[in-house]
């Protein structure tokens, strides 16, 4: 029983301290999520408004490819990353592997085809008949396309907050090209993996209860914003 | 000033449209009439450009004059107001035409109500004061009072005859109603699965229609 | 038809399983060790040989040294096989193991890019090369994960009175020495590693310092008590043991690598 106590007093100790690896591996952790998220949905959420309101010869060849791509295990993707930015691979000259950057391109591979997925279905539902309202109206294709972004905004939001919510909690990709360096590219899930295998249970634990706050407060902004999408 | 000739609309083997040849005068009024699904609305479509064709060419004089307004027009998230200055260029004047255009349908109190919380009557007349903010040579409305009230109705089709006197354009709509067509069009068309089966003067087309179908429709109507 | 096939089946599996259990009692032994001793390969190499001769079944679990030796303390481990001497008599002290039964031996090396820029090759003791490393600031990869491996590295890191942690060339992966000696592989850096594992590990690194006197590694193997868990296998712990020290093992064990690497990789200890 006394242990329990040691071992809960040492988590809030960890939590509320100030432990400056604690802090680091978040604000890593942080760094990496928002930016992966923002670069897949530059590209992601473009290609998704595109593919939800045109139509086009190829388009069922290409959604087949994106379904494909939006099940790619993270493996996959970090290994694929792996082998083009190792020494001996074509990209091994930049001398990215086990960096952030690293960490951030397998995110993108990873997230950017849901995103894109995520906004052409939002976009195909509404794009139909801002399509046919805004064409009676005679505006041009690229006003057309810019008013169905501006009325799907929120949804692209919450396809935003989906991205780093998936970002955060990645560990196979970013474990693979990351590394998982001290100080670098440990970031909260890969640092609770580690710990773990170590047997230091109170430090992964910490790190645990952060990464679910953070997690739920994603999910409850998301549900927000889906629901006062709906009534709106 | 705008002409379809051998138009076909195929969907997966099924004939939607068929039309060998149709014509429309400037500055004529159309109401297009008949059962669901007969056609109207894809010929509008056809018209308007938003759907191509499987077969045939659609001829029009002033392609960038054009006005349609689909079946249930989709009203953006924004004020009323901007809504209807969307359809307009950006000059000093925007503001105040598309102000008179809203008034016209009766819906001056609606200026600065967001667009999507508005009911599919009001949604429609603001569609209607779309189309009619600026000059337009011809104007394709599908089914512009399926969801209006009496009072909407009235006030949708005093303008638009008022617009069409004025401005000389060419009006093609389509109705559910006889008694609007009459009250609408000059001439009138009857669809029947997909092809034309009546054209003519609107009083002679309801009141002596000469196909079997067109008389089937017309039997519980009465002038 | 169908009735009769499924008593057939149903009388052939009852009979394959009361075959089994005639001869052991409980036939599988848990073994835990660390991730070096798995990934220099001489696990794989031994086990169809010890189970073939003595017909028990062994399952290996590896990780790093503190989560392999912690599997004793939950009860998750018939046997351990590790080699971190301090927390193995510590384990012996809590009363969690019965005995330690250091059987074999080999030594630690120091890797590196082949151009060797901080000029490890040719240093005295690892402690010399370690000086070196860190005043020409030359990458160095650590296990970083409390292992018997980084415990070895952070000794010679104390003897020098040096704590790496935080410089920029000192580079804390926490992961096996499979792993840290990939991340060595991208960086061209140095790497504290075993030899076995080393040499079954696809890289470009070159050997650089090797059998210095503070690199030695010793391997022991420790039963777990049978005291504390209903149901530890103490028997075949034991058993493991026995064989693990026997001849036909240190036959084994000392021709391993030789026809791979061209050279032994571990060696047995004398007895007392």
């Amino acid at each position: 029983m006394a242990k329990t106590m040691d071992v809960i007093r040492e988590i809030f100790g960890l939590l509320f301290g100030q432990d400056p690896e604690l802090r680091q591996i978040i604000g890593v952790t942080l760094r990496m999520s928002t930016l992966s998220a923002l670069v897949s949905a530059l590209v992601g959420i473009p290609l998704g408004v595109i593919l939800g309101s045109t139509e086009f010869k190829a388009k069922r060849f290409v959604n087949r490819i994106l379904h494909t791509l939006m099940g790619l295990p993270p493996v996959v993707a970090g290994l694929i990353v792996f082998l083009f930015l190792s020494r001996s691979g074509p990209l091994g000259t930049l001398k990215l592997l086990f960096t952030v950057t690293a960490m951030v391109i397998a995110q993108i591979v990873l997230i950017t085809p849901i995103m894109t997925g995520l906004t052409a279905n939002i976009v195909s539902v509404k794009a139909p008949l801002i399509h046919e309202t805004a064409a009676g109206i005679g505006l041009r294709p690229f006003q057309r396309m810019l008013y169905i972004i501006y009325e799907c905004r929120v949804q692209f939001v919450s396809t935003l907050l989906t991205g780093f919510g998936r970002a955060i909690a990645e560990v196979g990709a970013v474990q693979m090209v990351g590394g998982n360096v001290q100080f670098k590219t440990r970031v909260m899930t890969t640092a609770i993996m580690m710990q773990t295998n170590m047997g230091h249970f109170e430090f992964a634990i910490a790190l645990g209860i952060v990464l679910l706050v953070i997690a739920f407060l994603i999910n409850s902004l998301v549900s927000r914003i889906q629901e006062s999408a709906g009534l709106a | 000033m705008i002409s379809v000739r051998d138009v076909l609309v195929q969907v997966g083997g099924r004939v939607i449209l068929d039309i060998p040849l149709l014509k429309f005068e400037e500055g004529r009024r159309y109401g297009l009439i008949g059962e669901n699904g007969s056609g109207k609305t894809t010929l509008l479509r056809v018209l308007a450009g938003t759907l191509l064709p499987t077969q045939g060419q659609v001829t029009r004089q002033n392609p960038n004059s054009l006005g349609y307004m689909p079946q249930a027009p989709y009203a953006f998230s924004f004020s009323v107001l901007r809504n209807v200055e969307m359809a307009l260029e950006n000059t000093p004047e925007r503001r105040d035409n598309a102000v008179r255009a809203l008034e016209a349908v009766g819906m001056r109190n609606f200026l600065a109500a967001r667009g999507n919380k508005l009911s599919g009557g009001e949604a429609q007349r603001m569609a209607v004061a779309r189309m009619i903010a600026r000059p337009r040579k011809l104007l394709l409305l599908d089914e512009p009072t399926s969801s209006t009230d009496i009072r909407g109705t009235d006030s949708i089709e005093n303008t638009l005859l008022d617009y069409a006197r004025n401005s000389g354009c060419t009006l093609i709509f389509s109705t559910h109603s006889p008694a609007q067509a009459l009250r609408l069009a000059q001439e009138v068309i009857f669809l029947h699965q997909g092809k034309i089966l009546e054209k003519g003067p609107a009083l002679e087309v309801l009141e002596n229609p000469q196909t079997e179908s067109a008389r089937l429709f017309l039997q519980h109507w009465r002038i | 038809m169908k009735k009769l096939c499924v008593v057939l089946i149903m009388g052939v599996l009852i009979l394959s399983l009361t075959a089994c259990a005639t001869k052991i009692e409980n036939p599988v032994i848990r073994l835990s060790t660390t991730t070096s001793v798995n990934d220099s390969g001489l696990m794989a190499y031994l086990q169809p040989v010890f189970e073939k001769d003595t017909g028990y079944t062994l399952e290996i679990t590896s990780a790093g040294t503190g989560a392999a030796i912690e599997k004793g303390r939950t009860g998750d481990a018939d046997v351990l096989l590790v080699h971190a001497k301090a927390s193995e008599e510590e384990f012996i002290n809590e009363g969690f193991g019965e005995v330690r039964v250091p059987f074999m031996y080999n030594f630690f090396v120091i890797v590196g890019p082949e151009g060797d820029p901080a000029g490890v090759n040719g240093s005295a003791t690892a402690a010399e090369a370690f000086k070196k490393i860190a005043e020409a600031g030359a990458t160095f990869i650590s296990r970083g994960d409390d292992s018997g491996t980084h415990k070895a590295e952070l000794k010679i890191w104390k003897s020098l009175e040096l704590d790496p942690t935080g410089q920029p060339w000192y580079v804390s992966v926490g992961d096996s020495m499979g792993k840290t000696l990939t991340v060595g592989n991208e960086m061209q850096g140095y790497v504290f590693t075993d030899k076995a594992t080393f040499l079954a590990h696809e890289n470009t690194l070159s050997l650089l310092l090797e059998e210095t006197d503070d690199m030695k590694n010793t391997y022991s193997m420790i039963a777990i008590t049978s005291q504390r868990y209903a149901d530890t296998n103490y028997a075949g712990a034991q058993a493991f043991i026995e064989w693990m020290t026997s001849e036909k093992a240190a036959d084994l064990i000392a021709k391993y690598g030789i026809e791979e690497y061209g050279e032994q990789l571990f060696f047995i200890l004398a007895a007392k």
